[in-house]
């Protein structure tokens, strides 16, 4: 008897669910109508009516958020329907689910982030080859060859040498680093090592006293940094993090830290996210600076290329790669920095049709 | 003088017996090897920071180890965890609430999501592996839904107090660890609840057949498991002092490392709090101890696992030269005679 009570109740919260999820997206569509109301009343020529983009994030993050907001600003500015698809999980399988039934729904663009590096090359193979599907990479690159048609990224060996550039200078170009990388699996956390022993390979009195990786959790961040802070108790002068978990971690354990060992003993550091708790470290004088990503042009500059690629524009040359730029954030520029990021995402888009396509 | 000796030696063998004492061993091993190869190891501010992280691992452990001692198991305690981070850090940061409402709102999440794996588990009879695989991923839906992927940082300060100061140099995390796990012990070796918990799991049949209601002793242990995984995440978050969605992705491994490490049988029926107390140690020695010794970044993971192999390969060995000790007595009684 109670059995059936609950596999009645249980089919009763199905359907309820199943009901709630149809609502959600009924009022998505009424959305998306919405939408494309306003635009074609307002920019009806500019519509190209073949091309359907998609836009695609793993996992919901505040930096998907970021470029989701470059997303609807290209909608507000060209009047083409985007849709916007967030995932579930950070998986390559998930994301290729998720793709392929996108592609069903009659999408031939694609700006999406890559979960794997190698494993999203095979997705895109089947899509480019069998269904003529234009895609562009944002916030990451595959590995190559691959049949996306462009990167939108940040260069991330540039954008970790600029970090530990600005590190040094403020370290008074001597004393010793702590380098803390996240995944080792991925091909970038490599690239980042590079532009950081690169960087401190220019200045004869600054060393790397330690390296920290395999965090791929903020949990796994705090752990590890407070480790090695222990373990050179003292010793460390500035603080590298190349990682978006890294720096929330840092964040996190100095101001615990200076709480413990005081703060007459100033450890520099830098990092790269714009995670308001990072933010607050910053104006709070926790950490020193961190790198912000140009992720309202990850999302604005990947919709226009495909957009471009649908009026019949081509790949110019062997172009591939736009670094979508960045900008170190100080305490002095935390309020002025987006503005520097658009003046770049302009440049950027006013180039598009002259340094990375041609008719 | 002899029947002294005898005395001592039978304390010791009394001693060596028990379950933990390898894991126990393995600790203290480790800890003299890391603090011989490493001035920093010892160090108040590092030890500090294990206690702390010691602390947390021992209550994931234990959240896990509620439903392994009744034969199930739990996949989705991390996004427990999660979502009550999430919760407590909605109601702090957008709702304006006390830390204390936030607290409670916070435990009743953990308590109410396992209660329904519990009562699902009991009523339809799924296995918990499925349903707790199922609820994750609708745990996992509600921590991105209400999240977005933000975390919360208005966090009140006086929050942080259990999670960053200590008593007597020993962090209050800890303290808290070790009264629960006494308690516990307390629980399931001298009360009838505890007892039937543990009967529930070491044969079901036999446990329903002397009157104990197994099905409610498995929605305990499941509430019990929620509990434990929402105290985790608060604790989480008075530690680092903000609320961060993605708290809890990685506990899988930890809860059912430290549990069973620490004797918590896989098949159900035994708990041991002072095996829980020294794996959570033992793991926590490895991790931080091979960032001490600055180990190859790209062998670390290397390390740590055969570190833990031998750590606990020490019980089966302790076995093996048992049982040949024991051959070499019964061969050596049989020349005798």
């Amino acid at each position: 008897m109670k059995r059936k009570t609950m596999a009645a109740l249980l089919i009763l919260v199905m359907v309820l669910g199943t009901v709630g999820c149809t609502s959600g997206s009924d009022s998505e569509d009424k959305k998306t109508d919405t939408s494309e109301e306003t635009t074609s009343e307002e920019t009806l020529g500019s519509v190209d009516s073949d091309t359907v983009i998609a836009w695609y994030a793993p996992a919901p993050h505040s930096y998907f958020d970021e470029v989701k907001k470059g997303v609807e600003q290209f909608v507000e500015d060209t009047g083409m329907e985007v849709i916007i698809q967030i995932g579930a999980d950070w998986t390559q399988a998930s994301e290729n689910e998720k793709v392929e039934a996108l592609i069903a729904q009659g999408v031939n663009a694609l700006a999406i982030y890559p979960c794997d590096a190698s494993g999203a090359n095979g997705l895109y193979e089947e899509i480019t080859e069998k269904m003529d599907v234009n895609v562009v990479n944002f916030g990451t690159d595959t590995s190559h060859p691959t049949t996306a048609s462009f990167a939108v990224a940040t260069d991330v060996k540039q954008a970790a040498y600029d970090a530990t550039v600005a590190l040094i200078e403020m370290m008074g170009e001597e004393g010793n680093i702590l380098n803390v990388l996240e995944v080792l699996e991925d091909p970038n956390t490599a690239l980042r090592k590079e532009g950081v022993e690169e960087a401190v390979a220019n200045y004869p009195n600054v060393e790397i006293i330690q390296e920290i990786a395999g965090i791929q959790t903020q949990e796994e961040a705090v752990n590890k940094i407070e480790s090695a802070l222990s373990a050179n108790l003292g010793k460390i002068d500035g603080m590298i993090c190349t990682g978006m978990e890294a720096t929330v971690g840092m964040s996190q354990i100095l101001s615990d830290y200076y709480e413990k060992q005081g703060d007459e003993k100033h450890i520099y550091a830098v990092g790269i996210d714009t995670d308001s708790g990072v933010m607050n470290a910053i104006e709070n004088g926790i950490i020193d600076a961190t790198i912000a990503q140009n992720s309202f042009g990850h999302g604005y500059i990947s919709c226009m290329l495909l957009k471009y690629l649908g009026e019949g524009y081509q790949v110019k040359g062997d172009a591939y790669f736009i670094d979508s730029g960045n900008v170190l954030v100080t305490v002095d520029n935390i309020d002025s920095y987006e503005q520097n990021l658009e003046e770049v995402t302009q440049d950027i888009l006013d180039r598009l049709t002259t340094d990375y396509l041609e008719k | 003088m002899i029947k002294k000796n005898v005395k001592n030696e039978k304390t010791i063998k009394i001693l060596f017996a028990r379950n933990e004492v390898t894991v126990v061993l393995a600790v203290l091993v480790l800890g003299l090897f890391f603090s011989i190869f490493s001035d920093s190891f010892l160090t108040s501010y590092n030890m500090f920071n294990l206690g702390r992280t010691v602390a947390i691992y021992i209550f994931i452990a234990i959240g896990q180890a509620m439903v392994v001692i009744v034969g199930g198991m739990n996949l989705s305690l991390g996004y427990i965890g999660g979502m009550t981070v999430v919760a407590a850090g909605y109601c702090m940061e957008v709702l304006h609430f006390s830390s204390f409402t936030a607290v409670i709102i916070g435990l009743l999440v953990g308590i109410m999501a396992g209660f329904i794996n519990g009562i699902i588990i009991t009523g339809l009879g799924i296995n918990s592996f499925v349903v707790t695989l199922a609820t994750s991923f609708i745990f996992t839906g509600l921590i991105n839904g209400v999240s977005q992927g933000y975390p919360y940082n208005e966090i009140p300060s006086g929050f942080t107090v259990l999670g960053r100061e200590g008593f007597l140099g020993i962090p209050f995390l800890l303290w808290l660890a070790i009264l629960v796990l006494v308690i516990l012990g307390y629980f399931f070796k001298y009360t009838v609840t505890g007892r039937r918990v543990l009967a529930t799991g070491g044969n079901k049949e036999a446990a329903k057949m002397s009157g104990v209601n197994t099905k409610r002793m498995i929605i305990l242990a499941n509430i019990c498991s929620g509990l434990f995984a929402a105290t985790a995440g608060l604790l989480w978050i008075s530690r680092t002092g903000s609320a961060q969605p993605s708290t809890g992705s990685d506990w899988m491994v930890i809860s059912f490392a430290v549990a069973v490490i620490g004797g918590t049988a896989l098949k159900g029926g035994v708990f041991n709090p002072i095996g829980v107390f020294f794996a959570g140690f033992l793991i926590v020695i490895v991790k931080n101890g091979l960032v001490m010794l600055n180990a190859n970044i790209y062998y670390e993971q290397t390390y740590l696992g055969l570190i833990l192999l031998l750590a606990v390969s020490l019980d089966s060995i302790k076995d093996l030269l048992n049982v040949r000790k024991l051959k070499r007595d019964l061969k050596d009684e049989k020349q005798t005679k």
